[in-house]
């Protein structure tokens, strides 16, 4: 009876004993499909290893790799110069880890006729110079900007990205997420948005190319097309021990299937 | 406990015989005193902690957005937002111009049933005008856009010595002194900076002139359009670019007139977000924080979901309180008060999924044309988070004027009975304005409900930050909107704490505060002069 319980407790122990616990916070580009997809594929692979998993924005992981609350920070943009040195004064020095490239897509309502717009119009459409789609060689009507909201790491790349540092219209309406923006255009005859092209697949939108260039794989990574980014890990030094087989995981040719399979650009 | 011992106590003796049990020297109704006083008292401790902690948080603000301000004037950037004025103004020309096309199109397609071709050829003349005007613009742009391009610089050197500062002062926090020491503080000259951008002021009015002469040299020969109408509004188009035209000089003379070294006034701060028409942030060239966009679009939502609940619950409050059998009351009551738990959320959810879709498909019915904003496209905006936001004050004006006729005494309504009016007359002429100033006390408490609500509002207002477009009269009520609530429950999440956007939406908590505090305060004093009026 003695030796049953002993076992019993043994049993439970040793997992505990093994249990291998990552923290992994940061971006929700990262972490909303791809991250959570990796860990379960690496937990098949690694019994006993266990995740925790928050995407909250690339400011919070940034932010939880110098605290040091966090193994790995998902970014989708590079760590501000106040970031760095705020990691430099508390000894931290954090380590970028290109994981994937995350392109943006413009999408309009599948019933939009629109073939193909150039950059400057993306721009002006926009920052709301162009208010008509007939001003843009489309079927006349007011032209809604669906935008992410303002804290999000996408919404300030946009403006890089897109529209030369300029400010968004003021009648552009910010949503929540990716899904939100692909269901308001889909609903809204003359929406226009941008999504990650994990999203293009949604009912009743369609990607509009940007100068003739679609957002796949061959454009982005031959950099043809215009609006695609890295997005990151970031780690203090060298990762070690489970946070480096993890990251080895995510940069080896399954890692990247998976990337690829939810939406982002492997980098090969 | 007094009642059952006095039966067993003789006489001569306490009613309570029993010694009191003492604790720290408390009996044990001081106990349950103290516990309760004690509960009240750690209330308002409480409330009086959060007050404190969203003034202590909100109050920085009017420090960082003077800097904010200061650094804007400093680096230049005020100087080249009095130029881009004229862009601004141009390309809004620009926009009237392409609507006048596109009447003129549609009237070639529609009246002289012309196909497309022909009628895009017959244009052109139009296009080649329009064209022109549009291309005037073009040598000012360049101009501006690489001022403002000094400008950025000079605003982004400053903010690196900034973050040179803030390393430092981090370092030194952490007690490294030899390395704050070794931090390097570019410091920014803002005078040769300036002087750099001045300096080009000769240079932009040579430019100003040039873009005068050619725009005028196009407005001196308009094209001709099919109908007086549409000429008449070129002809007014016309005036707009002429007087347009005429404020070049004023500019000019802004510009001349500016200062870099003018220090920003404290009120400046303040009223920049009190009457600021703009909310801009996370902008590469200047963040704004002027609540009136959101303050305007909490209103006017409010303002439909008024308009909607207002009826709706006094009218069943009067139908519940004055004619309804005890049968109906019990089934009605219940009901109306059960809507208040609904969690706000799933009601925001139906409103996306349900009500927004439904509406927008509603408003593209052709009998329904004559609606104000109607057809419209967004299905998120100020109708469906309105009527969503009606539902929830219902409960709320419904009880609060059913309680409001409760208090009239029966003797008024007996009274008027026994005199010979109807039931309806007493009602009309009686009971309602007797309870009138509880009732609107009511609906200011509903407004205060729906004004605080944010989860609807975030989710189905749709969140355009602008100022509502009162021009198109009551089609504003199709316009999605942005919420002060909402703004805060949608950007609280990820500002950097301590940050100037942070505070900023702190002080817009603040300012809901009070405006809810104010309209508690007029409900109350509105109630307490009808006590009076029955007396």
């Amino acid at each position: 009876m003695k030796n049953i319980l002993l076992l019993a407790a043994a049993l439970v122990a040793l997992p505990l004993a093994q249990a291998q616990k990552l923290v992994i916070k940061g971006s929700d580009t990262l972490g909303a499909k791809l991250v959570p997809q990796l860990a379960e594929e690496y937990k098949a692979r690694h019994p006993g290893v266990s995740f925790e998993i928050a995407a909250e924005g690339s400011t919070t992981g940034i932010a939880a790799i110098i605290d040091g609350t966090a193994q790995i920070g998902m970014a989708s943009r590079r760590a501000k110069p106040t970031e760095m040195s705020a990691a430099q004064a508390k000894g931290v020095s954090m380590k970028p880890t290109i994981v994937a490239y995350d392109g943006i897509a413009v999408i309009v309502n599948a019933g939009n006729p629109l073939a193909s717009l150039t950059k400057r119009q993306i721009e002006q459409i926009f920052t709301g110079d162009v208010t008509d789609w007939s001003a843009v060689g489309g079927k006349p009507g007011r032209i809604s900007v669906y935008t992410r909201n303002t804290s999000s790491g996408t919404y300030s790349d946009w403006k890089d990205l897109a529209m030369k540092k300029r400010d968004y219209a003021s009648s552009s309406q910010k949503m929540a997420g990716n899904e939100q923006i692909a269901a308001e255009v889909a609903k809204n005859p003359n929406g226009i948005g941008y999504v990650g092209i994990a999203y293009i697949h949604a009912d009743g939108i369609k990607v509009v190319p940007i100068d003739g260039g679609t957002p796949d794989k061959a454009s982005v990574l031959s950099k043809k097309y215009p609006y695609a980014r890295p997005t990151f890990y970031y780690t203090n030094g060298e990762p070690t021990g489970e946070a480096a087989k993890f990251i080895e995981f995510t940069l080896s040719a399954d890692g990247q299937r998976i990337a690829e399979r939810v939406g982002f650009v492997p980098l090969r | 406990m007094a009642s059952s011992n006095s039966s067993t106590a003789g006489p001569g003796s306490f009613t309570i015989a029993r010694r009191r049990v003492r604790f720290l020297g408390l009996s044990i109704d001081d106990c349950i005193r103290y516990f309760f006083g004690g509960n009240a008292f750690v209330a308002v401790i409480v409330l009086g902690l959060i007050t404190i902690f969203l003034f202590r948080e909100g109050a920085g603000f009017f420090a960082q957005n003077r800097d904010n301000l200061s650094v804007y004037r400093r680096a230049g950037l005020e100087f080249v937002d009095i130029m881009r004025r004229v862009e601004t103004e141009h390309t809004d020309m620009t926009r009237d111009l392409f609507a006048l096309r596109q009447r003129t199109l549609t009237y070639y397609l529609e009246k002289e049933k012309l196909p497309l071709a022909e009628a895009n050829a017959r244009l052109a003349a139009f296009d080649d005008y329009s064209g022109r005007f549009s291309d005037s613009i073009e040598g000012l742009r360049g101009f501006i856009s690489d001022l403002g391009d000094a400008a950025s610089a000079t605003k982004t050197k400053f903010i690196v010595s900034q973050d040179q500062l803030e390393e430092r002062n981090q370092l030194l926090a952490e007690g490294k002194t030899a390395e704050a020491a070794a931090v390097k503080i570019d410091e920014v000259n803002f005078d040769e900076e300036i002087r750099t951008l001045t300096g080009t002021l000769p240079l932009y009015k040579e430019t100003s002139r040039e873009f005068a002469r050619e725009a005028q040299a196009v407005l001196d020969h308009p094209p001709q359009l099919p109908t007086p109408e549409l000429t008449a509004r070129l002809e007014r188009f016309h005036g707009d670019a002429r007087s347009f035209l005429g404020t070049l000089p004023g500019v000019e003379q802004e510009l001349e007139s500016w200062d870099w070294r003018r220090p920003v006034p404290l009120w400046r701060t303040v009223t920049s977000f009190v009457f600021g028409t703009r909310w801009l942030t996370a902008s590469f060239w200047q963040d704004w924080y002027g609540v009136i966009p959101l303050f305007t679009g909490s209103l006017l939502v409010s303002a439909i979901a008024l308009a909607i609940a207002v009826p709706f619950g006094i009218a069943a409050a009067i139908y519940v309180n004055q004619l309804a059998s005890p049968a109906e009351q019990r089934l009605i009551k219940p009901c109306i008060e059960f809507i208040s738990a609904f969690p706000s959320v799933v009601l925001g959810f139906f409103g996306i999924i349900f009500l927004g879709e439904h509406l927008r498909q509603l408003s593209n019915a052709s009998w329904l044309s004559w609606v104000p904003g109607f057809p419209f496209s967004e299905r998120l905006n100020a109708l469906t988070a309105g009527c969503l936001l009606a539902l929830l004050a219902v409960p709320t004006i419904f009880t609060l004027a059913e309680d409001a006729l409760n208090n009239i005494p029966r003797s008024f309504r007996e009274a008027s009975l026994a005199l010979g009016a109807t039931k309806l007359q007493t009602i009309v002429k009686i009971t309602v304005p007797a309870a009138l100033s509880g009732m609107v006390s009511a609906v200011l408490l509903g407004f205060g409900r729906v004004i605080g609500e944010t989860m609807v509002v975030l989710l189905c207002a749709g969140n355009r930050i602008a100022i509502p477009d009162f021009t198109e009269g009551l089609a504003v009520i199709t316009q999605p909107v942005h919420t002060m609530t909402g703004i805060i429950a949608q950007e609280m999440g990820e500002v950097v704490r301590g940050s100037i956007h942070y505070r900023a939406l702190f002080v817009v908590g603040m300012a809901l505060f009070f405006l809810s505090l104010l309209i508690n305060f007029f409900a109350q004093k509105i109630v307490r002069r009808y006590r009076l009026s029955i007396g």
